[in-house]
């Protein structure tokens, strides 16, 4: 299924719930808390940049802005938006979404506007950052309950976690099992079944990807390869590689794309419409829409509802609003050097500041390790197609 | 004679304090070359609680000055090339790309690189970029990157706010004295807190004689005399230079003396100003178009009064929470409002400037928003503070030109 198709998909899955009733509320950075949404029996759903979105941002924004807000608010402007019953922005991640929230409630009066202010400081050696962000989604649950007179129910949020815990823990093995065997099952299943949880994660969209992971399981077994995936997923999450066993017979080349808030589908896609370039060459992405958002860890049932969902978000993959270049450069080094990864697709938003700020680095700590790299400048209406097919192309040719 | 009349037919007046602050930033400069030598060199963003550093006798350095020196002398283009070609894109911060520009080639940059730092002081108040920027410099230098992190606050700060960015405050105490073997000591900080104090209160002294007709400050006037109080706060010297500049302006008012000779239009400004055009204030100068006021300098006010160290750490989360930019829309526009009426201007510029989204983004709203509760006209034009490669001064002309026929 091309990328157009996969975003159809899931629009109608999407709007299927809708028309059953269910009240959605919209979030826009990934890493947003879920089980938040669905204590208070909202679905939650990841809302993205669309290709083929038209103008219609010129009213409120400059042309200089980040091309990922731009879109969404040009979506919204044209009337593209489902109904949703609320929207929420991050706080303190980029100074685009930043501002972006501050026009919207301008723009957009109507909308239920909610805000979750995220801490940048990650090594603070204290409970600090864990106890703002706790305290953040405090406020965050009691807007909500106020909003819509729905509280924060313990066994809704029980649920949640549960299904949110079985999608997580689905999808790392479908990462994990692809590093050590990229033809176990193509990426771009892989990405599609995450899309298609992120945007309405119910028990369906949890259960195919866990009735994804179950064949592949199964065809792991049988090729001998279940204790090599799970020491790389055990390595994955823990960030230390010592343990990783992968099989010796790797096909080559293997790449991984690295990147901010860029659609996997959109990169996988185009990928696989390249002619003699097969699916199983992307052995990995370090997408904030992918793998970033895999493997972050699952909030504890125990305890303070609020600390158990500070403390997972802020279990994820380090991303470039946070304080900690030299951490996740290492972290990066560490992942691509244990994981024999060749080439890596550096995808940069066009007028993003953090993904083009740490591109460079990203690129300088590839070439440490001899691992060739490609910038590709992109914007969410793939307006440069034509040039960015030809560079990834012209990219994996050389890694030939 | 032939110069004291060219001088003479300037539509703008110089102000004689201009030579002291040239002997302030050589003396600066001078400094800052031996803390660094002496290892004890740090950067600082404009945002950042520079009292601190300050008190536990760290030399400090302001990178964005350091820009703003670039942008003045229309090198901007050729030292974000260099950063340019290290792979930083152009659409990112221009002042971050002459930082990193002029620390890779400091010798292609004589007038504008600083001297190698060996703390990179942020503080995200001001903006999400900085840092990525400090970041990147540290990947060059080595020095260590201190994040004062200062999550942006709507009308109010919320108490878990407040105790986040005092922890923070805390833990950036923590951090110089284990880094560089201090001991902070409440006597000095008392002390620095007094000058910056004296500082701050002299700098809103001079912002706030401009409420006078004629004004005795022009845009570009503001824009040179801020440099001390923003990177200097609570240092003799720094206090020094604004009695003077105070003494100068309020002369200025007693006597009716203005900025500019013949005002007739008073504008407010909002952004960081065109460094490589400043021309562009004088030009309108001649057209008897004054900015008494402008959102960029008014930045620095925040006033500390501190008696004890735990007072400081109450009064610098507070100030440096609430800074401009750390607010929401509603804020700013309430400042905008607010700077028209009390300074009773007739209009307002906004530079929406390309590379600093999080000053920018948000013009196009708060332009009609500003309009519509003043009722006073605005324009936006657009270029870069330092990239002079994206600044079309015909068309910024013919804008302006539009927003003062509806004045005249």
């Amino acid at each position: 299924m091309n990328y157009e198709g996969v975003i159809e998909q899931s629009s109608v899955g999407l709007k299927e719930l809708v028309d059953s009733g269910e009240e959605i509320i919209g979030y826009i950075y990934p890493h947003a808390p879920m089980e938040l949404f669905m204590a208070h029996g909202f679905t939650p759903s990841l809302i993205r940049a669309l290709p083929g979105t038209a103008s219609g941002f010129e009213e409120s924004l400059q042309t200089f802005a980040c091309s990922y807000i731009r879109n969404l608010y040009s979506q919204r402007a044209n009337g593209q938006f489902l109904t949703l019953a609320g929207l929420l922005f991050p706080g303190n991640t980029c100074d685009a979404l930043q501002n972006l929230g501050d026009v919207w409630k301008y723009r957009f009066p109507d909308d239920r506007v909610f805000r979750l202010t995220y801490p940048v400081t990650r090594y603070s050696q204290d409970d600090s950052t864990i106890k703002f962000l706790s305290e953040e989604l405090r406020l965050l649950s009691e807007s909500i309950a106020a909003t819509f007179n729905r509280p924060f129910l313990s066994e809704s949020y029980n649920r949640a976690v549960e299904l949110v815990q079985d999608f997580r823990s689905s999808s790392q093995f479908l990462y994990s099992a692809r590093v050590v065997n990229p033809k176990i099952i193509p990426y771009t299943d892989v990405v599609r079944l995450v899309r298609s949880f992120l945007t309405a994660p119910t028990i369906a969209s949890a259960s195919a990807t866990k009735d994804a992971a179950t064949v592949v399981r199964n065809t792991a077994e049988e090729l001998r390869l279940l204790d090599n995936i799970e020491s790389v997923r055990s390595a994955i999450m823990s960030g230390d590689y010592s343990g990783v066993k992968l099989p010796d017979d790797l096909e080559t080349p293997r790449i991984a794309i690295a990147g901010g808030m860029v659609e996997p589908q959109a990169i996988a896609s185009m990928i696989n419409e390249m002619p003699d370039i097969p699916d199983s060459v992307i052995v990995l992405d370090l997408l904030s829409f992918g793998f970033k958002t895999v493997f972050t860890e699952t909030p504890s049932k125990s305890g303070d509802p609020f600390t158990a969902m500070a403390q997972s978000v802020l279990s994820a993959p380090g991303e470039p609003t946070h304080e900690g270049l030299s951490f996740r450069m290492d972290a990066m080094k560490g992942l691509l050097s244990n994981l024999s990864i060749q080439g890596l697709i550096v995808c940069e938003q066009s007028f993003c500041d953090p993904d083009q700020f740490e591109a460079p680095s990203i690129e300088r700590a590839a070439s440490e390790l001899g691992i060739k790299t490609v910038r590709v400048p992109l914007d969410p209406e793939l307006s440069d197609r034509g040039r960015i097919e030809t560079r990834i192309q012209t990219f994996l040719e050389t890694l030939e | 004679m032939t110069e004291e009349r060219a001088a003479e037919e300037k539509p703008y007046r110089r102000l004689e304090t201009q030579a002291l602050l040239q002997q302030i930033a050589f003396r600066h400069g001078l400094e800052a070359m031996e803390a660094s030598e002496n290892g004890n060199l740090a950067w600082v963003t404009s945002g950042f609680p520079v009292e601190i550093p300050i008190a536990l006798d760290l030399g400090v350095v302001y990178p964005e000055q350091a820009g703003a020196i670039i942008g003045a002398q229309k090198i901007g283009p050729e030292v974000s090339n260099i950063a340019e070609d290290l792979g930083y894109s152009q659409e990112l911060c221009s002042y971050a790309r002459v930082s990193i520009g002029s620390t890779e080639k400091p010798d292609e940059v004589p007038m504008g690189s600083l001297p190698t730092p060996q703390l990179l002081l942020a503080c995200n108040n001001i903006c999400g970029t900085v840092l990525k920027w400090y970041d990147a410099i540290s990947e060059m230098t080595g020095a260590p990157v201190y994040l004062l992190d200062t999550p942006p606050i709507d009308k109010v700060q919320l108490p878990h706010n407040q105790e986040y960015v005092r922890r923070g405050v805390e833990r950036l105490i923590e951090f110089i004295e284990s880094h560089f073997n201090r001991t902070f000591e409440e006597a000095r900080i008392r002390e620095v807190a007094e000058l910056s104090s004296k500082a701050t209160g002299l700098w809103i002294r001079a912002l706030e004689a401009c409420k006078t007709k004629p004004s005795p400050l022009n845009c570009a006037d503001r824009f040179l005399t801020m440099a001390p109080v923003v990177s200097s706060r609570g240092t003799e010297h720094c206090a020094e230079f604004y009695e003077t500049f105070v003494a100068e302006v309020e002369n200025r008012v007693k006597n009716g003396i203005g900025a500019i000779r013949d005002e007739k239009i008073r504008l407010l400004w909002d952004n960081i100003p065109p460094w490589h055009t400043l021309k562009f204030f004088n030009i309108l100068a001649s057209r008897g178009v004054v900015f008494p006021a402008d959102t960029y300098t008014h930045a620095w006010t925040g006033n500390m009064v501190a008696v004890d160290k735990s007072s400081l750490l109450d009064q610098v989360v507070e100030t440096y929470s609430r800074v401009y930019l750390n607010m929401g829309l509603d804020a700013k526009v309430d400042k905008m409002c607010q700077l028209i009426k009390d300074y009773d201007l007739d209009g307002f510029v906004m530079f929406s400037v390309r590379s600093c989204k999080r000053y920018s983004l948000g013009q196009l709203v708060s332009k009609e928003l500003v309009t519509e509760r003043t009722g006073v006209p605005g324009v936006i034009i657009e270029g870069d503070m330092v990239d002079s490669r994206v600044y079309n001064a015909a068309q910024i002309e013919t804008r302006v030109d539009a927003l003062l026929e509806m004045l005249m």
